[in-house]
């Protein structure tokens, strides 16, 4: 076994990462090559943009043994050629030792409580629920909504003080189904949840089930691919509706959003960038939303309201 | 969603063999992402795939989630199976490894346009022989 790594990284401009990653592919542990793009964030928060004219740092790694001596002059002979013709930074190797890297990432993760009485809890962690505390098992991963985020923990929070036993809910916007299960916990009678992410669903029947809450015949809850807009048997339905996505969707969906309340019931949105919030708020007042208020934490923002009764 | 972007990693590895040895765990361990779970779904969306390099763009956010999409084969691997080689030259402006023709490479671009971070086809095409060289191909009428 070889005595840890060395981390092999060069910056490259963008007409160069390809070939970069070429020459690292052919010396690099299993041939793999990890591509660091430097990207900018537009100031609403929803839209990014890669940013081409900043450098891009390729890396790739060796087993630090005998034969990377040889190997790291290969490559550096090789960039040398490349750089002749494109923009091509100094290599640097950096020794790295050997992690627990598939289990080291659970230590970013801990039992975590949000609002008064939310606790979330990943699976591998332990936790014994107290008094009126509800506990979500949940799998952070490949979709949004691990409870680390402000519009995670102000939803939850929403939801804690809104939720009444027997609410029939709509999740717009489901990703890994915190609130979904949230909801759920705080004694809603049915919930239908949506997303226009299929791995989303998934994800969500996966962290159900780790809850105990997948096919519960007590708690029907439906789970689909699909967007509330599309949807028209959404229409008037729910006592509670949550959409935690982006500001620029949600002023899209107003209309579908407010229009899926009952009468008298409630809208929860977050998502919200605070540079963004005037403008959501208006989209939501148009839609006939009333009563409306806002929550910040951080830059980010709920927005709630109730739906006038017709 | 509501996510702020954190980092965006992109990995070139083996389709179907994705594990957390170098480079999946060290480039998205240092953000805390849950490497077994975006292992587990690269390998069953790749599984078909196996025996080609599937390039993989990871975007992972503020709370540590992550979305990821797949990509066109690196220009490399494309490359060398237009000019059938197996890999590149080390000293490619003394020693050529193969040929491809304009229309090849114009082929070539055209598949990985979207892919590539660039303005327009001739911006492509201009990255992909650039790739062609350093890797000893030469590009002929």
């Amino acid at each position: 076994m070889a005595a840890g790594w060395i981390d092999l990284a060069v910056p490259a401009d963008n007409e160069a990462v390809e070939a970069v990653a070429e020459i690292f592919s052919r010396h690099g542990y299993g041939g793999g090559v990890a591509i660091e793009e430097p990207f900018e964030h537009e100031k609403d928060g929803d839209n990014l943009r890669i940013a081409v004219e900043r450098p891009f740092i390729v890396r790739t790694y060796l087993p630090n043994d005998d034969t990377a001596g040889e190997k790291i002059e290969a490559i550096e002979r090789a960039l040398w050629h490349l750089g002749q013709m494109r923009y091509v930074g100094a290599l640097t190797a950096t020794p790295r030792q050997e992690e627990d890297w598939a289990n080291a990432w659970k230590e970013h993760f801990h039992v975590h409580r949000v609002g008064a009485r939310t606790v979330i809890r990943p699976p591998w962690r332990e936790y014994a629920r107290q008094g009126d505390e509800i506990v979500i098992d949940l799998d952070p991963g490949a979709a949004f909504g691990t409870g680390l985020h402000p519009s995670t923990q102000l939803c939850l929070i929403a939801l804690e003080e809104r939720m009444r036993p027997g609410m029939r809910v709509l999740d717009v916007g489901v990703g890994s189904g915190v609130l979904t299960i949230a909801a759920a916990r705080h004694g809603a009678a049915s919930v239908d949840a949506l997303d226009v992410e299929p791995v989303a669903v998934r994800v969500t029947r996966e962290n159900l089930a780790l809850n105990g809450l997948l096919d519960e015949p007590a708690i029907p809850i439906r789970v689909a691919v699909g967007t509330v807009e599309r949807t028209p048997e959404f229409a008037g339905r729910y006592d509670l509706v949550v959409a935690n996505i982006i500001a620029r969707i949600i002023g899209d969906l107003a209309p579908a959003l407010v229009a899926a309340c009952a009468p008298g019931g409630r809208l929860i949105t977050s998502g919200i960038i605070v540079d963004r919030a005037d403008e959501v708020h208006a989209a939501l007042a148009a839609a006939g939303l009333a009563a409306i208020e806002q929550h910040q934490m951080g830059d980010w923002v709920c927005v709630e309201g109730l739906r006038i009764a017709d | 969603m509501a996510k702020r972007v954190k980092a965006i990693v992109k990995l070139q590895i083996p389709a179907g063999k994705a594990n957390p040895a170098p480079p999946v765990g060290p480039a998205l361990g240092q953000h805390g992402v849950a490497i077994m779970n975006f292992v587990k779904e690269y390998n069953e969306r790749t599984a078909s795939m196996t025996g080609q390099i599937v390039p993989v763009v990871i975007t992972i956010y503020e709370d540590r989630s992550f979305a990821f999409v797949t990509k066109t084969p690196p220009a490399a691997d494309l490359l060398r199976r237009a000019a059938g080689i197996d890999k590149g030259s080390g000293t490619p402006k003394r020693d050529t490894k193969g040929r491809i023709t304009q229309a090849q490479l114009r082929e070539i671009a055209e598949l990985k346009l979207k892919d590539l971070n660039a303005v327009d086809l001739d911006g492509a095409t201009k990255q992909i022989e650039g790739t062609a060289r350093s890797m000893g191909i030469e590009i002929v009428a």
